[in-house]
Protein backbone atom coordinates (compact mmCIF):
# COMPACT_ATOMS: atom_id res chain seq x y z
CA UNK A 1 0.00 0.00 0.00
CA UNK A 2 1.22 3.67 -0.65
CA UNK A 3 0.68 6.38 2.02
CA UNK A 4 -2.12 7.57 0.52
CA UNK A 5 -4.05 4.12 0.79
CA UNK A 6 -2.48 3.81 4.16
CA UNK A 7 -4.31 6.81 5.19
CA UNK A 8 -7.76 6.16 2.99
CA UNK A 9 -7.67 2.85 4.87
CA UNK A 10 -7.18 4.22 8.06
CA UNK A 11 -9.84 6.90 7.61
CA UNK A 12 -12.26 3.57 6.92
CA UNK A 13 -10.96 1.54 9.78
CA UNK A 14 -11.49 4.26 12.39
CA UNK A 15 -14.81 5.35 10.69
CA UNK A 16 -15.98 1.80 11.54
CA UNK A 17 -14.69 1.16 15.05
CA UNK A 18 -15.34 4.81 15.91
CA UNK A 19 -18.86 4.97 14.27
CA UNK A 20 -20.08 2.11 15.88
CA UNK A 21 -19.28 4.04 19.39
CA UNK A 22 -21.31 6.66 18.27
CA UNK A 23 -24.16 4.81 17.17
CA UNK A 24 -23.57 2.31 20.37
CA UNK A 25 -23.29 -0.80 18.33
CA UNK A 26 -22.65 -3.57 20.73
CA UNK A 27 -22.97 -6.54 18.70
CA UNK A 28 -19.18 -8.39 18.68
CA UNK A 29 -16.32 -7.10 17.14
CA UNK A 30 -17.87 -3.50 17.43
CA UNK A 31 -18.68 -1.74 20.82
CA UNK A 32 -19.88 1.46 22.39
CA UNK A 33 -17.02 -0.32 25.52
CA UNK A 34 -20.11 0.01 28.05
CA UNK A 35 -19.55 -2.92 30.15
CA UNK A 36 -19.79 -1.54 33.34
CA UNK A 37 -21.46 1.72 32.76
CA UNK A 38 -24.97 1.41 33.26
CA UNK A 39 -26.17 2.77 36.72
CA UNK A 40 -29.55 2.93 37.18
CA UNK A 41 -30.95 5.99 39.35
CA UNK A 42 -32.70 4.17 42.55
CA UNK A 43 -32.22 4.88 46.64
CA UNK A 44 -32.01 1.39 46.50
CA UNK A 45 -30.18 -1.92 44.95
CA UNK A 46 -31.48 -5.42 44.79
CA UNK A 47 -28.95 -7.73 45.09
CA UNK A 48 -29.50 -11.65 44.14
CA UNK A 49 -27.99 -13.57 47.04
CA UNK A 50 -26.81 -17.14 45.62
CA UNK A 51 -26.24 -20.51 47.89
CA UNK A 52 -23.68 -22.67 45.84
CA UNK A 53 -24.70 -25.75 47.09
CA UNK A 54 -28.27 -25.35 46.22
CA UNK A 55 -27.39 -24.06 42.68
CA UNK A 56 -25.17 -26.90 42.46
CA UNK A 57 -27.99 -29.26 43.18
CA UNK A 58 -29.56 -27.48 40.29
CA UNK A 59 -33.33 -26.79 39.05
CA UNK A 60 -36.25 -28.64 40.47
CA UNK A 61 -37.78 -30.14 37.71
CA UNK A 62 -41.34 -31.38 36.90
CA UNK A 63 -41.78 -34.11 34.37
CA UNK A 64 -45.23 -34.14 32.62
CA UNK A 65 -45.57 -37.61 33.92
CA UNK A 66 -45.51 -36.14 37.11
CA UNK A 67 -42.16 -37.20 38.12
CA UNK A 68 -39.73 -34.67 40.31
CA UNK A 69 -36.34 -34.61 39.36
CA UNK A 70 -33.28 -31.90 39.88
CA UNK A 71 -31.61 -30.76 36.59
CA UNK A 72 -27.93 -29.51 37.29
CA UNK A 73 -25.43 -28.42 34.90
CA UNK A 74 -23.90 -31.88 34.39
CA UNK A 75 -27.13 -33.05 33.04
CA UNK A 76 -27.29 -30.06 30.62
CA UNK A 77 -23.94 -29.96 29.54
CA UNK A 78 -23.11 -26.67 30.40
CA UNK A 79 -20.19 -24.65 32.07
CA UNK A 80 -20.74 -23.41 35.83
CA UNK A 81 -20.64 -19.55 34.76
CA UNK A 82 -23.46 -20.08 32.19
CA UNK A 83 -25.24 -22.40 34.33
CA UNK A 84 -25.96 -19.79 37.25
CA UNK A 85 -27.12 -16.99 34.54
CA UNK A 86 -29.56 -19.53 33.89
CA UNK A 87 -30.57 -20.08 37.48
CA UNK A 88 -29.96 -17.28 39.02
CA UNK A 89 -31.26 -14.60 36.14
CA UNK A 90 -33.13 -15.82 33.57
CA UNK A 91 -35.31 -18.07 35.62
CA UNK A 92 -36.52 -14.84 37.38
CA UNK A 93 -36.59 -13.13 34.07
CA UNK A 94 -33.40 -10.93 34.15
CA UNK A 95 -31.91 -10.74 30.95
CA UNK A 96 -28.21 -10.62 30.00
CA UNK A 97 -26.86 -6.97 30.72
CA UNK A 98 -26.98 -5.95 26.81
CA UNK A 99 -30.39 -6.11 27.00
CA UNK A 100 -30.84 -4.76 30.18
CA UNK A 101 -28.26 -1.32 28.70
CA UNK A 102 -29.02 -1.50 25.09
CA UNK A 103 -31.91 0.99 25.09
CA UNK A 104 -31.16 3.06 27.83
CA UNK A 105 -30.88 6.91 27.23
CA UNK A 106 -30.56 6.46 23.61
CA UNK A 107 -30.04 10.09 21.24
CA UNK A 108 -32.91 9.91 18.62
CA UNK A 109 -30.58 9.03 16.07
CA UNK A 110 -29.82 5.98 17.58
CA UNK A 111 -33.13 4.86 18.86
CA UNK A 112 -33.95 5.10 15.46
CA UNK A 113 -31.71 3.10 14.05
CA UNK A 114 -32.41 0.25 16.52
CA UNK A 115 -35.83 0.52 16.19
CA UNK A 116 -35.63 0.21 12.73
CA UNK A 117 -33.17 -2.29 11.91
CA UNK A 118 -32.93 -4.44 15.29
CA UNK A 119 -36.86 -4.37 16.21
CA UNK A 120 -38.51 -3.50 19.73
CA UNK A 121 -36.50 -3.53 23.16
CA UNK A 122 -35.29 -7.23 24.23
CA UNK A 123 -35.53 -6.25 27.58
CA UNK A 124 -39.42 -5.68 27.27
CA UNK A 125 -40.33 -8.51 24.51
CA UNK A 126 -37.92 -11.13 25.43
CA UNK A 127 -39.34 -14.21 27.68
CA UNK A 128 -36.12 -15.22 29.31
CA UNK A 129 -38.37 -18.31 31.38
CA UNK A 130 -40.24 -19.88 28.51
CA UNK A 131 -36.39 -20.01 26.67
CA UNK A 132 -35.14 -21.28 29.88
CA UNK A 133 -37.59 -24.02 29.60
CA UNK A 134 -37.60 -24.86 25.85
CA UNK A 135 -33.86 -25.25 26.00
CA UNK A 136 -34.05 -27.32 28.53
CA UNK A 137 -36.34 -29.86 26.78
CA UNK A 138 -34.64 -29.23 23.38
CA UNK A 139 -31.27 -30.47 25.36
CA UNK A 140 -32.67 -33.34 26.35
CA UNK A 141 -34.71 -34.25 23.71
CA UNK A 142 -37.96 -34.09 25.07
CA UNK A 143 -40.51 -33.53 22.20
CA UNK A 144 -44.13 -31.26 23.05
CA UNK A 145 -45.75 -34.96 23.84
CA UNK A 146 -43.40 -36.74 25.33
CA UNK A 147 -44.62 -37.51 28.78
CA UNK A 148 -41.03 -37.09 30.05
CA UNK A 149 -40.72 -33.77 29.12
CA UNK A 150 -40.01 -31.33 31.78
CA UNK A 151 -43.10 -29.06 32.33
CA UNK A 152 -42.00 -26.77 35.44
CA UNK A 153 -38.14 -25.81 36.66
CA UNK A 154 -38.17 -24.48 39.94
CA UNK A 155 -35.22 -21.83 41.42
CA UNK A 156 -35.09 -20.39 45.06
CA UNK A 157 -32.59 -17.29 45.56
CA UNK A 158 -32.81 -14.81 48.20
CA UNK A 159 -32.94 -11.28 46.65
CA UNK A 160 -31.38 -8.39 49.65
CA UNK A 161 -32.50 -4.82 48.80
CA UNK A 162 -29.77 -2.48 49.78
CA UNK A 163 -30.88 1.22 50.51
CA UNK A 164 -28.74 4.09 49.74
CA UNK A 165 -28.14 4.60 53.17
CA UNK A 166 -26.82 1.28 53.60
CA UNK A 167 -24.63 1.55 50.94
CA UNK A 168 -22.71 5.08 51.80
CA UNK A 169 -22.34 4.23 55.63
CA UNK A 170 -20.78 0.85 54.45
CA UNK A 171 -23.11 -0.94 56.68
CA UNK A 172 -24.42 -3.98 54.37
CA UNK A 173 -24.97 -6.58 56.70
CA UNK A 174 -29.00 -5.96 57.67
CA UNK A 175 -30.79 -5.67 54.36
CA UNK A 176 -34.35 -6.21 53.70
CA UNK A 177 -34.65 -9.59 52.51
CA UNK A 178 -37.13 -11.58 50.29
CA UNK A 179 -36.60 -15.36 49.37
CA UNK A 180 -38.60 -15.85 45.78
CA UNK A 181 -39.02 -19.38 44.15
CA UNK A 182 -39.54 -19.35 40.52
CA UNK A 183 -41.56 -21.77 39.32
CA UNK A 184 -40.98 -21.87 35.18
CA UNK A 185 -44.23 -23.29 33.82
CA UNK A 186 -44.95 -22.92 29.44
CA UNK A 187 -48.06 -21.23 30.19
CA UNK A 188 -45.92 -18.44 32.28
CA UNK A 189 -43.95 -18.31 35.13
CA UNK A 190 -44.94 -17.79 39.01
CA UNK A 191 -42.61 -15.80 41.35
CA UNK A 192 -43.31 -16.91 45.32
CA UNK A 193 -42.47 -14.06 47.41
CA UNK A 194 -41.39 -14.75 51.16
CA UNK A 195 -40.12 -12.26 53.39
CA UNK A 196 -37.39 -12.66 55.89
CA UNK A 197 -36.22 -11.57 58.88
CA UNK A 198 -32.84 -11.18 60.43
CA UNK A 199 -29.07 -10.45 59.14
CA UNK A 200 -27.60 -11.24 55.75
CA UNK A 201 -25.34 -14.72 56.19
CA UNK A 202 -24.98 -18.36 56.54
CA UNK A 203 -28.25 -18.21 58.71
CA UNK A 204 -30.37 -17.21 55.85
CA UNK A 205 -28.32 -19.89 53.58
CA UNK A 206 -29.40 -22.57 55.69
CA UNK A 207 -32.51 -21.82 55.45
CA UNK A 208 -32.23 -21.87 51.72
CA UNK A 209 -30.33 -25.16 51.64
CA UNK A 210 -33.29 -26.79 53.79
CA UNK B 1 12.58 5.33 17.11
CA UNK B 2 12.72 7.49 13.75
CA UNK B 3 13.13 10.85 13.67
CA UNK B 4 11.35 13.34 12.43
CA UNK B 5 11.20 12.97 8.22
CA UNK B 6 11.45 16.77 7.32
CA UNK B 7 9.63 16.10 4.07
CA UNK B 8 6.25 14.84 5.81
CA UNK B 9 4.41 18.40 6.46
CA UNK B 10 1.19 17.16 8.13
CA UNK B 11 0.59 16.24 11.91
CA UNK B 12 -1.19 13.22 10.98
CA UNK B 13 1.81 12.03 8.84
CA UNK B 14 4.23 12.45 10.95
CA UNK B 15 2.31 10.56 13.83
CA UNK B 16 1.58 7.64 11.97
CA UNK B 17 4.32 7.29 9.99
CA UNK B 18 7.05 8.65 11.93
CA UNK B 19 7.48 6.76 15.06
CA UNK B 20 8.96 2.92 14.89
CA UNK B 21 11.77 1.03 12.82
CA UNK B 22 10.49 -1.64 10.33
CA UNK B 23 11.72 -4.43 12.49
CA UNK B 24 9.57 -3.25 15.16
CA UNK B 25 6.30 -4.27 13.78
CA UNK B 26 7.63 -8.06 13.30
CA UNK B 27 9.05 -7.64 16.93
CA UNK B 28 5.74 -6.54 18.23
CA UNK B 29 3.96 -9.28 16.48
CA UNK B 30 6.05 -12.04 17.77
CA UNK B 31 5.51 -10.72 21.47
CA UNK B 32 1.46 -10.43 21.03
CA UNK B 33 1.48 -13.81 19.57
CA UNK B 34 2.54 -15.13 22.44
CA UNK B 35 0.50 -13.00 24.95
CA UNK B 36 -2.34 -14.27 22.67
CA UNK B 37 -1.76 -17.84 23.60
CA UNK B 38 -2.02 -17.31 27.28
CA UNK B 39 -5.13 -14.15 26.70
CA UNK B 40 -7.39 -16.51 24.69
CA UNK B 41 -5.91 -19.67 26.23
CA UNK B 42 -7.24 -18.55 29.46
CA UNK B 43 -10.79 -17.21 28.19
CA UNK B 44 -12.47 -20.64 26.86
CA UNK B 45 -11.22 -23.62 29.18
CA UNK B 46 -14.32 -23.90 30.72
CA UNK B 47 -15.95 -25.54 27.30
CA UNK B 48 -13.45 -28.25 27.60
CA UNK B 49 -14.99 -29.22 31.79
CA UNK B 50 -17.84 -30.26 29.35
CA UNK B 51 -18.15 -34.11 28.20
CA UNK B 52 -17.42 -34.11 24.96
CA UNK B 53 -20.02 -36.95 23.98
CA UNK B 54 -22.90 -35.83 26.34
CA UNK B 55 -25.79 -33.72 25.83
CA UNK B 56 -26.02 -30.56 23.23
CA UNK B 57 -27.01 -27.79 25.11
CA UNK B 58 -29.89 -25.75 22.88
CA UNK B 59 -28.43 -22.30 23.52
CA UNK B 60 -30.76 -19.90 25.17
CA UNK B 61 -29.07 -16.94 23.07
CA UNK B 62 -27.35 -17.90 20.42
CA UNK B 63 -24.90 -14.64 19.54
CA UNK B 64 -25.91 -12.95 16.39
CA UNK B 65 -23.42 -14.73 14.04
CA UNK B 66 -24.49 -17.75 15.12
CA UNK B 67 -28.02 -16.55 14.61
CA UNK B 68 -27.48 -15.72 11.49
CA UNK B 69 -25.56 -19.03 10.89
CA UNK B 70 -28.68 -21.40 12.26
CA UNK B 71 -26.01 -22.46 14.55
CA UNK B 72 -28.98 -22.90 17.76
CA UNK B 73 -26.71 -26.41 19.81
CA UNK B 74 -23.60 -26.48 21.18
CA UNK B 75 -21.53 -29.51 20.24
CA UNK B 76 -19.33 -30.23 22.61
CA UNK B 77 -17.01 -31.91 21.00
CA UNK B 78 -15.70 -28.91 18.81
CA UNK B 79 -13.92 -26.68 21.27
CA UNK B 80 -11.97 -29.89 22.43
CA UNK B 81 -10.74 -29.48 18.38
CA UNK B 82 -10.94 -25.81 17.74
CA UNK B 83 -9.42 -24.37 21.18
CA UNK B 84 -6.06 -26.58 20.05
CA UNK B 85 -5.96 -25.03 16.34
CA UNK B 86 -6.39 -21.24 17.57
CA UNK B 87 -3.34 -21.95 19.84
CA UNK B 88 -1.42 -23.17 17.38
CA UNK B 89 -2.50 -20.56 14.71
CA UNK B 90 -1.45 -17.95 17.49
CA UNK B 91 2.02 -19.20 17.68
CA UNK B 92 2.50 -19.57 13.66
CA UNK B 93 1.15 -16.09 13.54
CA UNK B 94 4.02 -15.25 16.72
CA UNK B 95 6.66 -17.03 15.05
CA UNK B 96 6.01 -15.49 11.37
CA UNK B 97 5.49 -18.90 9.78
CA UNK B 98 2.14 -18.69 7.14
CA UNK B 99 1.39 -15.42 9.11
CA UNK B 100 -1.72 -14.28 7.75
CA UNK B 101 -3.15 -17.47 7.15
CA UNK B 102 -2.68 -17.78 10.93
CA UNK B 103 -4.45 -14.20 11.46
CA UNK B 104 -7.15 -16.01 9.76
CA UNK B 105 -7.33 -18.78 11.47
CA UNK B 106 -6.91 -17.40 14.87
CA UNK B 107 -10.15 -14.79 13.99
CA UNK B 108 -12.35 -17.78 12.89
CA UNK B 109 -11.49 -20.31 15.91
CA UNK B 110 -12.00 -17.23 18.28
CA UNK B 111 -15.41 -16.11 17.02
CA UNK B 112 -16.53 -19.51 17.27
CA UNK B 113 -15.31 -20.03 20.67
CA UNK B 114 -16.81 -16.87 21.61
CA UNK B 115 -19.61 -17.75 19.90
CA UNK B 116 -20.15 -21.33 21.83
CA UNK B 117 -19.46 -19.68 25.21
CA UNK B 118 -21.32 -16.52 25.23
CA UNK B 119 -24.50 -18.36 23.93
CA UNK B 120 -25.39 -20.54 26.23
CA UNK B 121 -27.05 -17.77 28.52
CA UNK B 122 -26.65 -14.60 26.38
CA UNK B 123 -24.10 -12.78 27.95
CA UNK B 124 -22.17 -11.49 25.54
CA UNK B 125 -18.20 -10.49 26.85
CA UNK B 126 -16.20 -8.04 25.59
CA UNK B 127 -13.04 -9.46 26.05
CA UNK B 128 -12.51 -10.20 22.45
CA UNK B 129 -13.41 -7.31 21.29
CA UNK B 130 -10.01 -5.43 21.28
CA UNK B 131 -7.98 -8.35 19.83
CA UNK B 132 -10.21 -8.06 16.49
CA UNK B 133 -9.24 -5.15 15.23
CA UNK B 134 -5.19 -5.34 16.20
CA UNK B 135 -5.28 -8.68 13.97
CA UNK B 136 -7.16 -6.71 11.34
CA UNK B 137 -4.20 -4.02 11.10
CA UNK B 138 -1.90 -7.17 11.22
CA UNK B 139 -3.74 -8.82 8.63
CA UNK B 140 -3.19 -5.69 6.39
CA UNK B 141 0.42 -5.04 7.42
CA UNK B 142 3.84 -6.26 6.28
CA UNK B 143 4.04 -8.30 9.39
CA UNK B 144 4.68 -10.95 7.93
CA UNK B 145 8.08 -9.64 6.29
CA UNK B 146 10.16 -9.29 9.13
CA UNK B 147 11.29 -10.77 12.50
CA UNK B 148 9.64 -14.22 11.56
CA UNK B 149 10.54 -17.89 9.95
CA UNK B 150 9.71 -16.54 6.62
CA UNK B 151 11.06 -13.76 6.51
CA UNK B 152 14.47 -15.77 7.32
CA UNK B 153 13.93 -18.16 4.99
CA UNK B 154 13.17 -16.03 2.12
CA UNK B 155 15.14 -13.52 3.74
CA UNK B 156 13.12 -10.84 2.82
CA UNK B 157 14.60 -7.04 2.77
CA UNK B 158 12.94 -5.26 5.95
CA UNK B 159 10.35 -2.97 5.36
CA UNK B 160 10.66 0.82 5.31
CA UNK B 161 9.65 2.66 8.38
CA UNK B 162 6.60 4.02 7.89
CA UNK B 163 5.20 0.44 6.60
CA UNK B 164 5.79 -0.56 10.17
CA UNK B 165 5.26 2.80 11.87
CA UNK B 166 1.07 3.12 10.74
CA UNK B 167 -0.17 -0.12 12.19
CA UNK B 168 1.50 0.05 15.30
CA UNK B 169 -0.15 3.56 15.50
CA UNK B 170 -3.09 2.88 14.41
CA UNK B 171 -3.26 -0.29 17.41
CA UNK B 172 -2.15 2.38 19.89
CA UNK B 173 -4.86 5.04 19.05
CA UNK B 174 -7.28 1.93 19.55
CA UNK B 175 -5.96 0.42 22.75
CA UNK B 176 -6.15 4.00 23.96
CA UNK B 177 -9.30 5.08 22.77
CA UNK B 178 -11.11 1.50 24.44
CA UNK B 179 -10.20 2.91 27.62
CA UNK B 180 -11.73 6.32 26.90
CA UNK B 181 -14.67 5.30 25.97
CA UNK B 182 -15.16 3.37 28.31
CA UNK B 183 -15.33 6.45 30.39
CA UNK B 184 -17.73 8.29 27.18
CA UNK B 185 -19.89 5.58 27.81
CA UNK B 186 -20.38 5.73 31.81
CA UNK B 187 -21.12 9.51 31.17
CA UNK B 188 -23.99 8.70 28.38
CA UNK B 189 -25.71 6.51 29.87
CA UNK B 190 -24.88 7.48 34.01
CA UNK B 191 -23.47 10.72 33.94
CA UNK B 192 -21.72 11.17 37.26
CA UNK B 193 -24.19 9.35 39.25
CA UNK B 194 -21.87 6.53 38.32
CA UNK B 195 -19.27 7.66 40.38
CA UNK B 196 -21.26 9.61 43.60
CA UNK B 197 -20.62 7.86 46.72
CA UNK B 198 -19.63 4.01 45.77
CA UNK B 199 -21.02 4.09 42.81
CA UNK B 200 -21.54 1.82 40.57
CA UNK B 201 -18.35 0.17 41.61
CA UNK B 202 -19.69 -0.56 45.14
CA UNK B 203 -22.93 -2.30 43.41
CA UNK B 204 -20.77 -4.30 41.19
CA UNK B 205 -18.53 -5.66 44.18
CA UNK B 206 -21.81 -5.91 45.94
CA UNK B 207 -23.22 -8.29 43.56
CA UNK B 208 -20.36 -10.31 42.33
CA UNK B 209 -19.15 -11.39 45.84
CA UNK B 210 -22.95 -12.23 47.57
CA UNK B 211 -23.43 -14.23 44.19
CA UNK B 212 -22.31 -17.73 45.38
CA UNK B 213 -23.98 -17.04 48.83
CA UNK B 214 -21.87 -16.98 52.73
CA UNK B 215 -20.28 -19.79 54.21
CA UNK B 216 -20.61 -21.11 57.99
CA UNK B 217 -18.06 -18.46 59.22
CA UNK B 218 -20.20 -15.79 58.15
CA UNK B 219 -18.10 -14.73 55.00
CA UNK B 220 -18.92 -14.57 51.40
CA UNK B 221 -18.13 -17.98 49.61
CA UNK B 222 -16.10 -16.26 47.23
CA UNK B 223 -14.53 -12.68 46.67
CA UNK B 224 -14.52 -12.00 50.12
CA UNK B 225 -11.90 -9.00 49.68
CA UNK B 226 -14.54 -7.55 47.37
CA UNK B 227 -17.16 -7.63 50.02
CA UNK B 228 -14.43 -6.27 52.55
CA UNK B 229 -13.91 -3.02 49.88
CA UNK B 230 -18.08 -2.89 49.47
CA UNK B 231 -18.37 -1.92 53.45
CA UNK B 232 -15.80 0.97 52.63
CA UNK B 233 -17.25 3.49 50.47
CA UNK B 234 -14.80 5.87 50.51
CA UNK B 235 -12.22 3.36 49.68
CA UNK B 236 -14.37 2.64 46.87
CA UNK B 237 -14.94 6.42 45.72
CA UNK B 238 -11.21 6.76 45.49
CA UNK B 239 -11.02 3.83 42.87
CA UNK B 240 -13.65 5.16 41.06
CA UNK B 241 -12.15 8.64 41.10
CA UNK B 242 -8.68 6.68 40.20
CA UNK B 243 -10.88 4.76 37.06
CA UNK B 244 -11.85 8.66 36.17
CA UNK B 245 -8.50 9.74 35.64
CA UNK B 246 -6.70 6.70 33.71
CA UNK B 247 -9.65 6.63 31.54
CA UNK B 248 -9.76 10.37 30.91
CA UNK B 249 -6.13 10.91 30.43
CA UNK B 250 -5.11 8.08 28.84
CA UNK B 251 -5.30 9.28 25.03
CA UNK B 252 -2.38 11.42 26.20
CA UNK B 253 0.29 8.59 25.73
CA UNK B 254 0.13 8.79 22.34
CA UNK B 255 1.76 11.63 22.69
CA UNK B 256 4.51 10.55 24.96
CA UNK B 257 7.76 9.00 23.79
CA UNK B 258 9.53 8.41 26.67
CA UNK B 259 9.36 4.86 27.25
CA UNK B 260 9.34 5.31 30.84
CA UNK B 261 6.36 7.13 31.07
CA UNK B 262 4.77 4.36 28.95
CA UNK B 263 5.81 2.24 31.48
CA UNK B 264 4.24 4.19 34.27
CA UNK B 265 0.63 3.71 31.67
CA UNK B 266 1.66 -0.32 31.40
CA UNK B 267 1.46 -0.67 35.37
CA UNK B 268 -1.53 1.25 35.96
CA UNK B 269 -3.26 -0.67 33.36
CA UNK B 270 -2.15 -3.80 34.39
CA UNK B 271 -2.51 -3.07 38.03
CA UNK B 272 -6.35 -2.12 36.81
CA UNK B 273 -6.94 -5.26 35.37
CA UNK B 274 -5.30 -7.54 38.12
CA UNK B 275 -7.37 -5.82 40.53
CA UNK B 276 -10.32 -6.28 38.41
CA UNK B 277 -10.02 -10.17 38.16
CA UNK B 278 -8.82 -10.72 41.89
CA UNK B 279 -12.11 -8.24 43.31
CA UNK B 280 -14.89 -8.91 40.92
CA UNK B 281 -13.72 -11.96 38.60
CA UNK B 282 -13.41 -9.89 35.66
CA UNK B 283 -11.30 -12.26 33.29
CA UNK B 284 -9.45 -9.31 31.15
CA UNK B 285 -6.06 -10.02 33.09
CA UNK B 286 -4.28 -10.93 30.32
CA UNK B 287 -5.15 -7.72 28.45
CA UNK B 288 -2.33 -5.57 29.11
CA UNK B 289 -0.43 -8.27 26.57
CA UNK B 290 -2.28 -5.67 23.87
CA UNK B 291 0.74 -2.65 25.45
CA UNK B 292 3.28 -4.62 22.99
CA UNK B 293 1.97 -1.68 20.92
CA UNK B 294 3.74 1.01 22.86
CA UNK B 295 6.94 -0.22 23.06
CA UNK B 296 10.32 -0.47 20.61
CA UNK B 297 9.84 -4.42 20.94
CA UNK B 298 13.03 -4.86 19.05
CA UNK B 299 14.91 -2.94 22.28
CA UNK B 300 12.67 -4.75 24.46
CA UNK B 301 13.75 -8.48 22.74
CA UNK B 302 17.63 -7.39 22.58
CA UNK B 303 17.72 -6.45 26.55
CA UNK B 304 15.90 -9.84 27.31
CA UNK B 305 18.56 -11.90 25.42
CA UNK B 306 20.46 -10.44 27.12
CA UNK B 307 19.35 -11.11 30.31
CA UNK B 308 18.59 -14.76 29.34
CA UNK B 309 22.10 -14.48 28.14
CA UNK B 310 21.36 -15.66 24.48
CA UNK B 311 23.12 -13.18 23.63
CA UNK B 312 27.03 -12.15 24.22
CA UNK B 313 27.47 -9.26 26.30
CA UNK B 314 28.87 -6.52 24.22
CA UNK B 315 32.27 -5.38 25.94
CA UNK B 316 32.45 -2.18 26.80
CA UNK B 317 34.96 0.36 25.18
CA UNK B 318 38.14 0.92 26.79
Amino acid sequence: MTEVAVKRFLLGFFLIFFGAVFLRVDYFPFSWVPMYGFREEKPFIVVAVGDLKRRDLGFTALRANGEQLFLNRRDLNMPPANFRRLYQERAFGEGPPQHRRERAGLMPLNRWWYETLIGEDPAKTADYQRDLLRSVNATLGLGPGDPRRIVQLEAHLDFATFRQQDLDSGHLINPSIERRVALVTDKGTEIIRTHLSGPLGPQTMERISD
Amino acid sequence: MTDYHPTRGSAIDRFFFDWFTGETLGAVRFYFGLGLVLYLGSQYPQLLTLDAFGPHFRYTLPIWYFDLLGIDTHIPLMPFLVFPVMLIACLFFAFGKWTKPAIIVILITMFWLKGMRDSFSGDVHHREIPVVPLLLLFLVSKCDQVFGIDARRRKLAVIQDWEASWPLRAMQVYIAMFYFWALVAKLRVSGLFWFEHGGRIQQTLIVRSVRDGFAANGDVVNLSLAWKLAQNPDLVFFFGVVVFLFELFIPLILFVKDWRLRLVMLIGATSFHISNYLLMNVQFYFYPIVFVAFFDMVKVHAWLKQRLRLQPRVPAAS
